[in-house]
Formats: C-alpha cells, sequence, structure tokens
C-alpha cells in the first residue's frame, strides 16, 4: 500500500533548509507529482476530446475501424499494467519498512511487466505497419476501405504512442530506483522516490484503464 | 490488501472485455466507462493511496477532470452549434471553383420539383443513401442495424422529425440528423434532387413551402442560396482537407 503518512513522522533524516523538516519535505514531494498528474490528465484530454468528436460524429466508422485492433492483444496489455501495479505497490510498502531484497524484487518485477507490455506493443506495431494500416495518407489496406477510417488510427497511434512513450520513461526511472535501493538508499526514514515514482507508475495504469475499453471494444 | 485490489482489477477486466461480447447497444458504452471508473478510483484509493493521504491531494487531482469536463463541454458546445461560413470569408484557403459549385442553383424555384431533379436524385440516392435508408427506402439499408434512432422511412408519409417540405428536407440534408451525415458538401442542386426523389417514394406529399418556409429556411427567390452565399461549417472543413 501507498499508506505512508504516518511512517515518516519520527524521522530526524536531513531535509533542505527551506523545508521545516523531513516529513514536510515528503509531503511537498508527494504533492507535486499530484500537480504534474493533473498537468498529464490536461495533456491526454486533448486526445481523449479528439477521440470523442470522432465517435460521436463517425460512430459507424469508429466501429469498423476498431477491429482493425486485436483486442486480445490489448486486454494481456492490461493484465501485465494490472500486474506491474501491484508490483509496484508491494515494492513501496517494502520501501517503507526498508526490506531491500523485496523492493529490489519488485520492481525488477515491474520493469520486467514494462517491458512485457513493450513488447506486445511492438507485435502490434509492426503488424499494423506491415499491413499499412496507418494514419493518413499512409492508409492502404484493401480489407476496410471505409471513408475517415485513417482517421481513427492517427488517434490510436497518437494515444498508445504517447502512453508508450510513458512506460519507457517509467522503465528508465524504475532502473535509476533499483539502483538506489541496491545501495541501500531506502528505508522508513526516506522512500520519497520510491513513493512517487509509483504514484507516475499507477497513473500510467490509470490513463490505459480507459485506453483499453475505447480503442478495442467500441460498440 | 494489495493483493485484493489486483484480484478485483483483474476481475473486472474480465467484466469489461466479457460485456463487450454481447450486444447490449448503447448501453455497451455506459458499462464500459462505468468499469473503467471502478479500476481507476481503486487505483487511485487503494495503490495510489488518496484513501489514506491528505484530503489536499484528492481535491488537486480531481480539479483536472473538472477541467477536463469544462473543455469537453465547451469544445461540443461549440460543435454542435457552428452556423455556416461565408463562402466570401473562404476564397483564400479554398480555390474558387470548389464553392462556387456547391454554392447556387440553377433553377429559378429548386423548391419546386420537375422530371430533371427527380430522375438526378434517383441516381444520387443510389450513391449516397441506400447504405442506411435502403433500396426502397424504407430506412432498412445493411447499415441501420447499427443505428439508434433508426434511419427515416421514406415510404411512411408522417414522422418526418424536420417536417417533409422540400426546405426541410433540404435543411436536413445540408446540416444532418443524429447519425446522419452532413451533406452540404453536394452541390446544392444535388441536395434538391435528392429531397424531390425522396418525395416521391411515399405518398403523394402535398406539402408545399410556402415564402414564409423559405425564409425560414434561408432560401429565397433567385436561386437556392438567398442573401450572401454559405456553407456549413462542416462542408467548408471538408473542402479544406481535400487534397489539393
Amino acid at each position: 500500500m501507498a499508506n505512508s503518512t504516518g511512517s515518516v513522522s519520527h524521522l530526524d533524516r536531513h531535509h533542505a533548509h527551506h523545508f521545516e523538516s523531513a516529513v514536510a519535505e515528503f509531503e511537498a514531494c508527494k504533492q507535486g507529482m499530484w500537480i504534474f498528474l493533473v498537468t498529464e490528465v490536461l495533456f491526454f484530454a486533448g486526445m481523449f476530446m479528439a477521440y470523442a468528436v470522432l465517435r460521436v460524429f463517425y460512430p459507424d466508422m469508429m466501429k469498423a475501424a476498431h477491429q482493425l485492433l486485436d483486442w486480445k492483444k490489448g486486454a494481456l496489455n492490461t493484465v501485465i499494467l494490472i500486474t506491474s501495479s501491484l508490483t509496484m505497490a508491494l515494492a513501496v510498502s517494502a520501501s517503507q519498512r526498508g526490506e531491500k531484497e523485496k523492493i529490489v524484487r519488485n520492481l525488477w518485477l515491474t520493469f520486467l511487466c514494462a517491458g512485457g507490455f513493450m513488447v506486445v506493443k511492438y507485435f502490434e506495431y509492426s503488424h499494423k505497419i506491415h499491413e499499412h494500416i496507418l494514419p493518413g495518407a499512409l492508409y492502404n489496406y484493401e480489407h476496410l476501405t471505409m471513408a475517415k477510417v485513417p482517421l481513427f488510427l492517427s488517434v490510436y497511434f497518437v494515444m498508445t504512442g504517447i502512453h508508450g512513450l510513458h512506460v519507457l520513461i517509467g522503465m528508465g526511472i524504475i532502473l535509476w530506483l533499483i539502483r538506489r535501493a541496491s545501495r541501500n538508499e531506502f528505508g522508513p526514514n526516506y522512500f520519497t522516490p520510491v513513493e512517487i515514482t509509483g504514484l507516475y507508475w499507477h497513473f500510467v495504469d490509470l490513463v490505459w484503464i480507459y485506453l483499453f475499453p475505447l480503442l478495442y471494444l467500441v460498440s | 490488501m494489495a493483493w485484493k485490489i489486483f484480484g478485483g482489477l483483474i476481475f473486472l477486466t474480465f467484466v469489461t472485455v466479457g460485456v463487450a461480447q454481447v450486444d447490449l447497444g448503447a448501453l455497451n458504452f455506459v458499462v464500459a466507462m462505468l468499469v473503467a471508473s471502478v479500476k481507476a478510483s481503486l487505483v487511485c484509493m487503494f495503490f495510489m493511496g488518496l484513501k489514506y493521504d491528505h484530503k489536499e491531494n484528492t481535491v488537486i487531482f480531481s480539479t483536472a477532470f473538472i477541467f477536463m469536463a469544462i473543455f469537453m463541454i465547451l469544445t461540443f458546445g461549440d460543435l454542435i452549434t457552428r452556423g455556416d461560413v461565408y463562402v466570401k470569408d473562404l476564397a483564400h484557403i479554398v480555390p474558387e471553383g470548389a464553392v462556387q459549385a456547391s454554392g447556387k442553383s440553377k433553377y429559378e424555384k429548386p423548391w419546386e420539383s420537375n422530371a430533371e431533379l427527380v430522375s438526378a436524385g434517383k441516381a444520387l440516392y443510389a450513391s449516397n443513401c441506400v447504405t442506411c435508408h435502403g433500396a426502397d427506402g424504407q430506412g432498412n439499408g445493411p447499415a441501420a442495424a447499427g443505428l439508434n434512432p433508426k434511419p427515416r422511412n421514406f415510404t411512411a408519409g408522417e414522422g418526418w422529425k424536420n417536417g417533409r417540405k422540400p426546405s426541410q428536407i433540404f435543411g436536413t440534408l445540408t446540416k444532418g440528423l443524429n447519425a446522419m451525415p452532413v451533406f452540404g458538401t453536394l452541390p446544392p442542386d444535388d441536395r434538391w434532387a435528392l429531397v424531390h426523389y425522396v418525395r416521391t417514394l411515399g405518398p403523394h406529399a402535398s406539402e408545399t413551402d410556402s415564402a414564409d418556409d423559405l425564409k425560414k429556411a434561408g432560401l429565397g427567390e433567385g436561386g437556392g442560396g438567398g442573401g450572401e452565399k454559405s456553407i456549413p461549417v462542416g462542408a467548408a472543413i471538408e473542402l479544406m482537407a481535400e487534397p489539393k
């Protein structure tokens, strides 16, 4: 669990001079991450808006075009990301207790899930590129020639592409955490980086929770 | 606890996939979004710890969704209330020929039927309308099954949403209606042709346009345009998006 407010109350860790205490520093860091996540929601909101407009204006096209996607791969990736959220949550709670082995193991599991997600994405993308199921003028797929289908693919590639970029960035941060955790840097007195990376990672899961039904399961 | 939440999330993923296999009409979307939101709440409350955290962070994160809602409401408000664009304002974007073609009727009073319009309408109907309205105009085309409300049955004289007068059907074609797309990109004479053909499919249409009806539809003496030439925003965007 990411429940953490209680466990830092007694610490006397060194903190930056503009903070009253290490607890205040931790709370400020976490709040900063929440504010960043607000900007992330608004960033994705533009893309969800584009999706909504297409869906309202061209419902038949959206219904036909989503069949170009493989919902089984989408469902598999949903399960993979949810699993990675679990291991991330376990890593955060282990870091609050300073259980080094457990932190490192769960971070590696999270990293592997993220890698697995990207591998599935790779197969999806390469299949589409191979079949010319692509946005705009690049679209050239004879089995579905309905008007405006390339617009669906623009939305699909931009949304999943930017989401995938978030996964890749997350993987980099997790590697950095693994290195710091191996040096025994995290414990009850200091686990801020693990906590706020956890927030970021769960947010990436959150976006996918909506992307999956919206893109793969249109009906 | 983390494991229980994980189990719940996996279970709900299977629910989403399962429900998607059953056709519930418009309800499918509602269920999918509800389930996704329950999953999102579980992630926020337990994995991200908002349940145990200061209320401040919940308030901060909620503002994102409030602003997202404002964004969506304003955008759709704009999209569904757009009027027409003056053709003269498009001159710098769209080649003049393209707009001219969709600006003016060659008939003096295109809202009055003639044989030429009806036969042109028959051909246009076959290429633009049969998918939804069906070959005989009974509203039972191949694509009709997925639509709600159903496409208009032209063989029935009653129940036409915008009315059955020529100017009213012309308006429906120009602006679209529910799932029916905007046909404002068709030149006006093509739209008039469809109007008069569609009126032949049902019982004899005695309704004709009074001077008031024409005025209300922005039509008038002098060729079906009336005043400054204009086309719907949707049609203008289509013209701009066409490859040069």
